[in-house]
């Protein structure tokens, strides 16, 4: 599926045709979304959410040694002064001592930059980044206002490319291009292919060293690619290195918080291992076609069904299945024994899961399968063919609802209202939601804490039975807050505001 | 390079969001008012994380965050026009959403392609006979200034076409405007002791985005005597409105903080309203003695451990000025470089350099205009000289930075002392804390004395 040709990658609109406003049961859905006729879903009422610019420039802003330059109005990007101090935690927490917080501009366009065009501002953006910071690689996002009035943004970056020294790298991740934000990862990769990857001089040694050249050889045919995409925190990529380290193998960790230089690299791994489809099949793919690194990207290892399948998807590749079923068997035992003290206080309680699609899916499973907590619904932010594996376990399960929305509060409320689940594991901004109605919240994902892996069970299940411990804080919360929907909402279908239609919303 | 608005060709680490964000904020800080957005589908998603964790952890409130009803502009809409899409989201708002009032904020896609957005306010208030909430417009797109124009906007757009107009004036009712919600992040303290202390002089007192204000009170706000602005800049385009529709006059000021401030923020207003002088002045004796009962606490530890700082404000205009006059005038301290971070037109910043008068030693010399978070260091040391090696090289220390969040490196790489004020505050948690007045003067006391004597 070579893009690497084009400026701007397909939107998975195009590229997945995903579903992303469904209510009902599972088989529907993935027949549904097999013929593609969810794929032009809609609704009539909605409610705010999130750009592929935010999800884009959070990404690029994870790589160190960065300056990421929004090109458009100020308040694009305006999200990121909540997160003052966040990324320069994750990179201090991965050894860099060094770490600055992210580091960003806006080329603040105004009325007059609508009618003359804004190409001088980002022009003066790159040379000042360049000046003030020195830094590796500038990502440039493009945002609505510029691709309306028609900015040129890969001109200005091949025009100032020879008078700076960072890769300047353009990212077309305009909001109103997709409604799925997960075209954002598609478009950092495809930057970070085409800019970082692809313009890189094959490394030729200076000095020819025939031993050191074997010794690389042996070592790289047992080095793999472990790609860490947003919802991979510190604790966990050291979760999974042990993992692999335990069967024989040698990870690398791409691409968040690796500095730009790093990525060279990336092309000499045997084989990509992706923890997220809806992450990295843009990416590994593109590595196959171009580099030739095989992949794996079945799974997310959370919970011991999906860590199994994703351990063996990798040790069957090096044809090494018998040392990963010992490793697995071990593992799990160890676990089993850890967990045993803690599941009496799951025993007889329900819970509602809603994250990303491939999360989604393991995560309610985790739940189900290692802790005996009962899923009565799980909600997917979109769903695709990669969503198939990981929801294998509802199949024929009427008793579990199936909602595909990003966010959209609403739905959501009048779900829990009826369903009345004990807990919650959701991503950030709809879990407040959830709270509000008095339901005690774990996050599905943070960087400070462990979800992946044998440790992720663990931790997950031991941060549970705290929240279930003394759940008073969310109680007090329902009692006390007004949610903004009248009450004749909670009696109407959840999904009234779906729009079905094959036309294109 | 300059453009006619003489803004600079980018801004690195911006602190502040669009006139959206802006204006989202502020609707959002009005009781059971619910915004509409008609905007890219990420407007709101992006705008939350600047209004909410940046505004010292706000929450979502009654229908904020991620339920604020959105039309999500997408490539379709750009085609083919929005306006049909509006009237559907409006429509369906009305059958999920419990509101009292509805404001539709416009963001940079709708403006682009030009949806006759008034047309849709129209037809939507002609079918007003069913009991359906009032409908205003408020324009926001991005490219028009920042998040503080936001605040102006939906401000204008409510004195047009939801307060009611009125011949009859109250003698002694004010409306307080200028305390931008999020944006000033400790906007609802410091509206409630503005409240209080004007109330303490024998006024009747509208804050509008209070717990305690009513939609009814905003409505009803055309028969004030005087609008009250504690800004230079924010809600003073609005005020302007408001004397032309409402024929109210306004009086511009700073936001006062502290005893000596508030002191002259109440006799100017008594003077302008010509209040009962004998009242005020008993008012204000009473307020100062209570207020130094409290202060005085620090003098011991200020005495023997030298509390006095060399400081630098980074701060916006309203916020430079306030606190750059408390600092001189109360803490005894002694602000070295005041960084105003709106960006100010070139032909206005004579006159916001002229406010500071009184409040700083040398206004000419101590203020400069930086939006840009890296240069605060520049700028503090093209005034300071820079360690040069010598024995007696006098370092600039003890030193204070009050600024934002993004200001504390800068201030851990010159070894000060660190408190946010400004916004965005995403390193603290602000409820019913207010920095204006009496009250909250001493709150800002404790909370930079507090940050002299953490590690004791």
């Amino acid at each position: 599926m070579s893009y690497l040709h084009l400026k701007v990658p397909p939107t998975r609109d195009i590229r997945l045709r995903p579903c992303n406003a469904y209510g009902g049961n599972l088989e529907n859905l993935v027949c549904g979304q097999k013929e593609g006729c969810l794929s032009n879903n809609g609704r009539t009422f909605a409610q705010t959410t999130g750009c592929q610019l935010t999800l884009a420039m959070g990404m690029a802003a994870s790589i160190p040694n960065t300056v990421v330059i929004y090109h458009g109005p100020v308040g694009c990007g305006a999200g990121s002064l909540g997160l003052a101090g966040q990324s320069k935690m994750s990179q201090q927490a991965r050894g860099n001592d060094d770490a600055v917080g992210r580091v960003w501009m806006s080329t603040n366009l105004s009325e007059v930059d609508i009618v003359s065009g804004g190409e001088k501002k980002l022009e003066a953006a790159i040379l000042e980044a360049e000046r003030r910071f020195r830094p590796h690689a500038i990502f440039i996002g493009n945002t609505c206002v510029p691709a309306i009035i028609g900015d040129d943004i890969d001109n200005v970056a091949t025009r100032l490319q020879d008078r700076v020294n960072a890769r300047i790298i353009p990212l077309h991740c305009e909001g109103f291009k997709t409604r799925f934000v997960a075209t954002a990862y598609d478009i950092v990769y495809h930057g970070i292919l085409r800019y970082l990857l692809g313009n890189q001089h094959d490394r030729k040694p200076i000095i020819e060293d025939e031993a050191a050249q074997i010794a690389y050889e042996l070592r790289r045919k047992k080095t793999v690619n472990l790609l860490n995409v947003g919802s991979m925190g510190y604790v966990d990529e050291v979760e999974l290195v042990r993992l692999l380290n335990a069967i024989g193998l040698e990870a690398n960790v791409y691409p968040c918080f690796t500095s730009p230089e790093k990525f060279v690299k990336v092309k000499d791994a045997a084989l990509s291992i992706s923890i997220c489809a809806t992450h990295d099949d843009y990416f590994v793919e593109h590595l196959k076609e171009h580099y030739g690194v095989p992949y794996v990207l079945n799974t997310i290892p959370i919970g011991t069904d999906n860590v199994r399948l994703w351990l063996l998807d990798v040790a069957d590749f090096f044809g090494i299945r018998e040392e990963a079923l010992k490793v697995i068997a071990a593992e799990e035992a160890e676990l089993n024994k850890a967990l045993e003290p803690l599941r009496k206080s799951f025993v007889g309680k329900t819970a509602f899961v809603s994250t990303g699609e491939i999360r989604a899916g393991a995560q309610a499973c985790m739940l189900e399968n290692d802790l005996g907590i009962k899923v009565v619904g799980i909600r997917a932010h979109h769903y695709d063919e990669f969503g198939e594996i990981v929801f294998e376990n509802f199949k024929d399960r009427d008793d579990v609802t199936i909602n595909v929305a990003a966010n959209q509060p609403f739905e959501q409320v009048n779900l829990l209202r009826r369903l009345k689940p004990d807990l919650y594991l959701g991503h950030g901004n709809s879990n407040v939601w959830a709270a509000k109605q008095g339901v005690p919240v774990l996050p599905i994902y943070g960087p400070n804490n462990s979800y992946l892996g044998y440790k992720g069970i663990f931790e997950v299940a031991s941060r549970l039975e705290r929240i279930l411990s003394n759940p008073r804080w969310y109680n007090t919360l329902g009692e006390t807050t007004q949610l903004p929907y009248k009450e004749s909402w909670y009696e109407q279908d959840p999904y009234l505001y779906i729009r079905q239609t094959t036309e294109a919303a | 390079m300059s453009t006619a608005t003489d803004r600079p060709p980018f801004i690195e680490k911006p602190r502040f969001s669009c006139p959206l964000g802006g204006a989202m904020a502020t609707v959002g800080a009005l009781p059971k008012a619910v915004a509409v957005l008609h905007a890219s589908q990420g407007c709101g998603g992006n705008s939350n994380g600047a209004i909410m964790q940046a505004a010292g952890h706000l929450g979502s409130g009654y229908c904020g965050g991620a339920s604020i009803p959105a039309s999500g502009i997408g490539e379709q809409q750009i085609v083919f026009g929005g306006a049909a899409r509006l009237e559907e989201q409006l429509e369906s708002t009305l059958e999920v959403i419990d509101a009292e009032l509805l404001v539709v904020i416009t963001g940079c896609t709708a403006e682009i392609i030009g949806d006759d957005i008034e047309a849709v306010v129209r037809s939507y208030r002609a079918a007003a006979a069913d009991g359906r909430p009032p409908l205003v417009h408020a324009s926001a797109a991005g490219f028009k200034g920042n998040s503080y124009f936001g605040y102006d906007s939906v401000l204008q757009a409510l004195f047009r076409d939801y307060v009611v107009p009125t011949k009859e004036k109250k003698k002694g009712k004010i409306n307080i405007w200028g305390v931008t919600p999020a944006l000033d992040v400790f906007w609802e303290g410091n509206l409630i002791e503005l409240r209080r202390v004007l109330e303490g002089i024998g006024l009747t007192v509208n804050t509008f985005f209070t717990k305690q204000d009513t939609l009814a009170d905003l409505r009803g706000a055309g028969d004030a005597e005087l609008n009250i602005v504690v800004s230079p800049v924010n809600g003073v385009a609005a005020a302007e409105v408001f004397k032309e529709v409402h024929g109210v006059d306004h009086f511009i000021t700073d936001l006062p903080i502290g005893a000596k401030a508030t002191a002259s923020f109440l006799r100017e207003v008594a003077k302008r309203l010509d209040l009962d002088n004998d009242e005020v002045e008993a008012f204000l004796v009473a307020e100062k003695d209570a207020y130094y009962h409290f202060f005085n606490r620090i003098s011991d530890s200020y005495a023997d451990l030298d509390f006095q700082r060399y400081l630098v404000i980074v701060a916006d205009t309203t916020y430079a000025v306030s606190l750059a006059s408390f600092a001189t005038h109360e803490l005894g301290w002694l602000p070295k470089l005041v960084a105003v971070t709106d960006p100010t037109d070139l032909e206005e910043r004579a006159a916001v350099v002229e406010r500071f008068t009184g409040g700083l030693a040398d206004p000419k010399e101590t203020v400069v205009f930086e939006a840009d978070t890296s240069q605060i260091s520049t700028r503090l040391f093209e005034r300071w000289p820079k360690p040069d090696g010598s024995k007696y090289y006098q370092p600039f220390s003890p030193a204070f930075v009050i600024g934002s969040r993004l200001d504390r490196e800068f201030a851990e790489s010159i070894g000060a002392g660190h408190l946010s004020v400004t916004y965005p505050i995403s390193n603290r948690c602000v409820l019913n804390r207010g920095y204006a007045g009496y009250r909250g003067a001493l709150h800002l006391v404790e909370d930079v004395i507090s940050a002299l004597v953490v590690n004791r």
